[in-house]
Formats: C-alpha cells, sequence, structure tokens
C-alpha cells in the first residue's frame, strides 16, 4: 500500500511539472479577445506583487467585481488591467477593494 | 560559550542580509523553500503544497550507525480573510535504519498539523514590499508511532518578509514546544525545538508577460533541539544543534510554483552519541487557484 501512495506521489509530482513546462510555453490570456464595443479596458497601477503566482489570486478576487468581464496582472509592470462591461457601473473603489483583498496596494487609474 | 559565539556570529550574518536586501540597488524576489516563509495569500485563494524530501544520518565514529528518511508533506492552505491563512499538513514518511549491519524499514503517517497565519503587517510601496505575520499552530498526536511525538505540540513562529524589486528576503523563526512522550509507563518530554530560516533570492522574469520566472535562492537556517527530559533530568544522547546552507531554484508559471533545494549542513552538534545529519534534498511543487 506504501508503495502505491509513493508510486502515486511522484506521478502527480512529475504530471504537474510537465504540465507546467507545457504552460511556460504558451502565452498568458490576451485581453483583446474580450474588447467590443460596450467592453472597455482600465489599467490600474498596483503595488506589493512580486511573483508571476501572484497574478491569480487577485485576478480571481477582481473577476468577482458584478460587470468585470476579464482582468490581467502584471508584476513586473505594477499594472492590472481590467476589462469592464460598460453598461454595469463598475466603479474604481471596487477594483481598489479587491486589491486590498488580495493583500496588494492600488496606485493611480492609469487609463 | 561555543554556542552563544555562534549565535552572535549567525545574528549578524541575518543583519548583514537584511541590510543587503533593504539597500541593494537593483533586486530580490524568493520565499523560502524549505520552510514556508510567505504572508497570508488573497482571500479565497487555495494553496496546494506538496514535496520530496530525503534527509540522511550518518554514523558516529564510534557507532555502526545510518539513517534514511524520505518524507511526502502535503500542506493545503486557505486564505480565510486577506489577513488570515489557515493551513493544514500531513506527511507520509518512510524510514530506513542500519544499526550494527542489521537494516530495519519503517514507514507510515505523521501526525497531523493544524496551523493559522495572521498578517500583522504589510507595507506596499512601488520599491519594496515589507511584512510580517506571527503563527500559531498545534500538530495532533495522529500519526503512527515511529513518527509522531505521541503528544500535542504548539508552535509559535513569526514571518518577516521583505522585497525589492526583484530581490527577496524571507525570515521566518519558529518555536516548537513539543508534548510528553508516554512509552511503558514512563513519560519523557521531548527537548523543544528552534528554528530560523533565512532565504534570500533573486527573480529573472523569463518570457514577455511577466507570467514566467526562475529564481536561485541560497537559504541558511539554524535548528536547534534541546533536550529530551524525564522528571527534570537531561537524557543524554539527545539534542543537537546545526547550521545549514542550502542553494535551490524555483521556477514560477503563473499558479503553480516548482521548486528543488540541496541542504548541506556546515556546522553541527550532537549531545552525546548520536548520528551526524548529512546533506538533504529536497523537490515541491505549489499549485494555486
Amino acid at each position: 500500500m506504501y508503495k502505491k501512495i509513493k508510486i502515486i506521489f511522484i506521478g502527480i509530482l512529475s504530471l504537474f511539472l510537465i504540465i507546467s513546462m507545457i504552460g511556460c510555453a504558451s502565452g498568458g490570456n490576451d485581453l483583446s479577445a474580450f474588447m467590443n464595443d460596450t467592453n472597455k479596458l482600465r489599467v490600474y497601477e498596483i503595488f506589493g506583487m512580486d511573483c508571476p503566482g501572484c497574478h491569480g489570486g487577485l485576478e480571481n478576487l477582481i473577476s468577482m467585481v458584478p460587470g468585470v468581464v476579464a482582468s490581467k496582472a502584471n508584476w513586473e509592470k505594477q499594472q492590472l488591467q481590467v476589462v469592464v462591461d460598460s453598461k454595469i457601473e463598475v466603479t474604481d473603489q471596487q477594483i481598489f477593494d479587491a486589491i486590498k483583498e488580495a493583500n496588494f496596494t492600488a496606485g493611480k487609474r492609469l487609463k | 560559550m561555543k554556542n552563544k559565539k555562534l549565535l552572535t556570529k549567525l545574528s549578524l550574518l541575518f543583519i548583514f542580509l537584511f541590510a543587503c536586501n533593504l539597500f541593494w540597488v537593483d533586486s530580490l524576489s524568493a520565499s523560502g523553500i524549505s520552510a514556508d516563509a510567505g504572508l497570508t495569500p488573497a482571500a479565497n485563494r487555495w494553496i496546494f503544497k506538496t514535496q520530496f524530501r530525503l534527509m540522511q544520518r550518518d554514523n558516529h565514529p564510534t557507532m555502526n550507525q545510518e539513517m534514511t528518511m524520505q518524507m511526502y508533506p502535503v500542506v493545503i492552505a486557505y486564505g480565510l480573510k486577506s489577513n488570515i491563512a489557515l493551513m493544514v499538513r500531513q506527511a507520509f514518511v518512510e524510514k530506513e535504519m542500519t544499526m550494527m549491519g542489521k537494516t530495519t524499514n519503517s514507514s507510515g503517517f505523521g501526525d497531523l498539523l493544524f496551523m493559522a497565519k495572521y498578517r500583522l503587517v504589510r507595507v506596499n510601496k512601488p520599491t519594496y514590499t515589507f511584512g510580517i505575520a506571527p503563527t500559531i499552530g498545534i500538530e495532533l498526536p495522529t500519526g503512527n508511532d515511529a513518527f509522531s511525538s505521541n503528544g500535542y505540540d504548539l508552535r509559535f513562529g513569526t514571518y518577516f518578509s521583505g522585497r525589492r524589486r526583484r530581490l527577496s528576503m524571507d525570515v521566518n523563526m519558529l518555536y516548537i514546544v513539543n508534548g510528553i512522550k508516554k512509552e511503558s509507563d514512563v513519560s519523557t518530554e521531548i527537548g523543544n525545538e528552534f528554528s530560523m530560516v533565512s532565504a534570500l533570492g533573486y527573480q529573472i522574469s523569463m518570457g514577455s508577460d511577466g507570467n514566467f520566472s526562475f529564481t536561485p535562492v541560497i537559504e541558511s537556517s539554524y535548528l536547534k533541539t534541546w533536550h529530551d527530559t524525564n522528571n527534570g533530568i537531561n537524557l543524554v544522547n539527545t539534542g543537537e544543534s546545526l547550521f545549514l546552507l542550502s542553494p535551490g531554484f524555483k521556477i514560477t508559471k503563473s499558479s503553480i510554483i516548482f521548486e528543488s533545494l540541496f541542504q548541506i549542513p556546515v556546522w553541527q552538534e550532537q549531545n552525546g552519541l548520536q548520528t551526524e545529519r548529512t546533506s538533504s534534498f529536497l523537490i515541491g511543487i505549489r499549485i494555486m487557484n
């Protein structure tokens, strides 16, 4: 039984390693796919992100704001891009609150 | 006395490393590998972490004894709120012990650990980030006899995290109050433990969209285990102090982190006759939602 656990463990580890390596070769989600007449792009300054692993938690919380269609963070540029549905009112404060929940600090709205 | 001198030197080393972190012109991002040295994750965020750890202890000159231990810890962490994280850890352990030419094997689950982390301070500025997060935990005696302390162990820790551009430094201090072990009506108080781990790393971004990075990491660890006691009397051949230097690396791709570390003992002191720690190896993966 213990041998089985060991094999399963090493199998899972190898599988995720392969997935992550394949993933490295592909690009991230492109927000241009979400752009149309009703969706608008906003760009915010954001401080506190220190690695690509920070993106997911932030993007998850931003996506929970009603009216947000998609988002993409970049730790290097210290920026967060948000596509919002212009038919629904999305305030900057709602975005700032989501950024705070992700443990980061919002700077200026750049666009 | 010797320990005091060493501690002074180590303290100076940590202060130096920390100063480097704060005043480095263009650098830091790492996070610990052998020890969790991060702050609290985002609210509602799940983190799954698993590792393979290979640890060996070699024979003392007067003993014909060695031990190989393989550990497979699994950690699940959850961001309850932006400033509170909960964690649970369960490890599976395999041990091979050779004594006087005779080898015995054992395997089983270790104790179940519950931990909570509270983000006390977090400062996010355009050029640096700094944070402090205390932790508290309890280890339940749920493991197989060979891998359990057979008591309720309490853990108190503090995490310091600093980032300056691509350079990062984490310091993790942990004190473990071990419980009482009962074997054949003999109660032994297991020696408490202290560890201080610092991780220094430099993040190299790869790819154009900033979602892939490679980070060389160097960790230094000071570990101390006090004597086991019986009715207040120190038991011989228990307790040790050691200092490890560990080069390693992390590969971060969006929500997946792959990490590996090689731990080299540079100094160690065991009380009485005990096996000595030799180099250890660690490989792991973290997946975040």
